[in-house]
């Protein structure tokens, strides 16, 4: 039986596990030329820098693109079909990919309003960033 | 502008099949023999050897030891999709540089158990993409194409008759491994996998390999009588890639076509063998190759044939969505029905007029963003 997949963190994105682990959605942000970056590297992608901070992001963002899965690429996922896996670009001017959950889910259209929300997973030091639709 | 003296000298390709228990070096063995068997070239000719395979670990020196290779140049030339045409561009470099006079150019895919099918660690797909129950590359398809049509207005009937007309194509090619006729209800009526991607969207992998041969100018003369130049090439990658915005729908083969053209002139072309892991990844090819403006590739998809027989013929043998997705040689499937067109050796599926081709090779998926390697040649037959 195959299980969902979790991250395999590492020393460049502890701190943001830690994080979302705490419900705090953070990006990296370069200390020489302020640029905010998703995911997390080593580098700025921007000017190379290699002083990186983490700041909180508020959240809140909109969807950018989605697609119904029905062939998750690990089976575990079957159980969930369809998911609604999405771009969304949050308000700080970051895109990022991860799902849309919750009741309201199936009326997702592009450009809707979304608020970020942390999934509890099979592991206790893991929660996932996932997306809700806002009010 | 490549200086003219590099030349695509022959093909060779293997029967596909769905499923295969031969080893994959054995689909190498074959597209090689074919290759050198279509020119009457003997395994000591082969100068610079290059392997394009996402079953690690066949990196090129162990392949090149399997199958007894001493040589002076070898590469593992993994870019993804766009494998073909950029191992192309660096044994053309080699061979410009004077390092070799001749490189053999495999890609192939098996799915013998004996290799596993493993890709280094993907860290940020393992992180940040896996964990969220994704449907592989037709989820990150999905999402450029749902964004387009979006933004566009681009029907799926437009998307879908790139499909059609490349199946027609694969109907007149005795290698297809798709020779069933399909209609546009047949292409809209297909499972969907990761919406708007359909089943008649996704490419079926299979097994198999494709081989090309190239050599210096002076080389080629001794060896064939129908001299394929390369033109012109070119390659973007990670396009983007440090833009949080990105613009999805735009591939780095824009800046490709821009070097492209710089040198060729775009009504010049005859025939276009464009990378066609997704037909909606044809039509943006389109556009940023410039044949139209961004956004308005659904009507020029409607307003001409993409058939072997018609106005702008795209695929001519089908594609990897009709004749299969052998892995990573099927970025080396668009340059040999190139130069099957342009040495007017593809039977049934010929283009009337078939002097200048251009291939396209996109792969990698990448984050959030599109295609991590995109690339582009010309290629033109000279009496």
């Amino acid at each position: 039986m195959a299980e969902k997949s979790l991250p395999k963190i590492n020393p460049v994105d502890r701190p943001y596990w830690q994080g979302a682990a705490a419900g705090k959605l953070l990006l990296q942000k370069c200390k020489a030329c302020g640029k905010l970056q998703f995911f997390p590297r080593v580098v700025c992608v921007d000017c190379f820098c290699t002083d990186l901070d983490w700041v909180q992001a508020k959240g809140e963002g909109k969807v950018h693109s989605f697609s119904w899965v029905f062939v998750p690429r690990n089976p575990a996922f079957k159980e969930e079909v369809p998911i609604c896996y999405a771009t969304i670009v949050l308000d700080e001017g970051v895109i990022l990919e991860s799902r849309i959950v919750g009741g309201r889910m199936r009326e997702v259209k592009l450009g809707d309003r979304v608020k970020v929300t942390f999934q509890e997973t099979a592991s206790p030091e893991i929660r996932l960033p996932v997306f809700e639709l806002a009010s | 502008m490549r200086r003219k003296k590099v030349c695509f000298v022959s093909y060779g390709s293997t029967e596909y099949s769905r499923k295969s228990e031969e080893p994959l070096l054995r689909h190498y063995a074959q597209a090689i023999g074919n290759a050198l068997d279509q020119t009457g070239l003997k395994k000591s000719d082969i100068q610079g050897f290059s392997v394009t395979t996402q079953a690690s670990p066949d990196y090129s020196p162990h392949v090149a030891e399997q199958l007894g290779l001493e040589l002076d140049w070898v590469l593992n030339g993994d870019y993804g999709g766009a494998g073909g045409v950029m191992s192309v561009r660096r044994a053309a470099d080699a061979i410009e540089a004077g390092h070799v006079d001749l490189v053999v150019l495999v890609g192939g895919n098996s799915f013998d158990k004996s290799v596993a099918h493993q890709r280094p660690l993907e860290y940020q797909r393992a992180n940040y993409v896996d964990v969220y129950g994704y449907g592989g590359p037709n989820t990150l398809m999905a999402l450029i194409q749902r964004l387009h049509m979006e933004q566009y207005g681009t029907t799926l009937e437009q998307i879908g008759k790139i499909a059609v007309a490349q199946r027609a194509n694969a109907c007149e090619n005795p290698q297809a491994l798709l020779r069933d006729p399909m209609t546009m209800a047949d292409y809209l009526n297909s499972r969907m996998i990761s919406d708007p991607i359909r089943l008649f969207d996704c490419v079926m992998p299979c097994s198999g390999a494709e081989c090309i041969v190239l050599a210096s100018e002076e080389k080629a003369k001794q060896i064939t009588d129908k001299l394929v130049y390369l033109v012109t090439d070119a390659e973007k990658v990670h396009y983007q890639i440090a833009n949080m915005l990105p613009d999805k729908t735009t591939f780095g083969t824009k800046v490709v076509g821009e070097r492209l053209f710089a040198e060729v002139k775009r009504e010049d072309i005859d025939l276009f063998e464009i990378y066609d892991d997704y037909p909606i990844a044809v039509l943006i090819q389109i556009e940023d190759l410039g044949y139209c403006s961004k956004g308005e590739g659904g009507k020029f998809v409607e307003a001409h044939d993409l058939t072997c027989k018609g106005d702008f013929p795209v695929n001519t043998g089908g594609g990897q969505l009709s004749m299969g997705q052998a892995g990573l040689a099927g970025g080396f499937l668009h340059i040999v029905e190139a130069l099957r067109q342009l040495r007017g050796e593809a039977v049934g599926h010929q283009v009337q007029k078939a002097e200048r081709a251009l291939v396209t090779g996109i792969g990698w998926l990448n984050y959030g963003r599109n295609l991590g390697t995109t690339a582009g040649l010309v290629m033109e037959r000279r009496a």
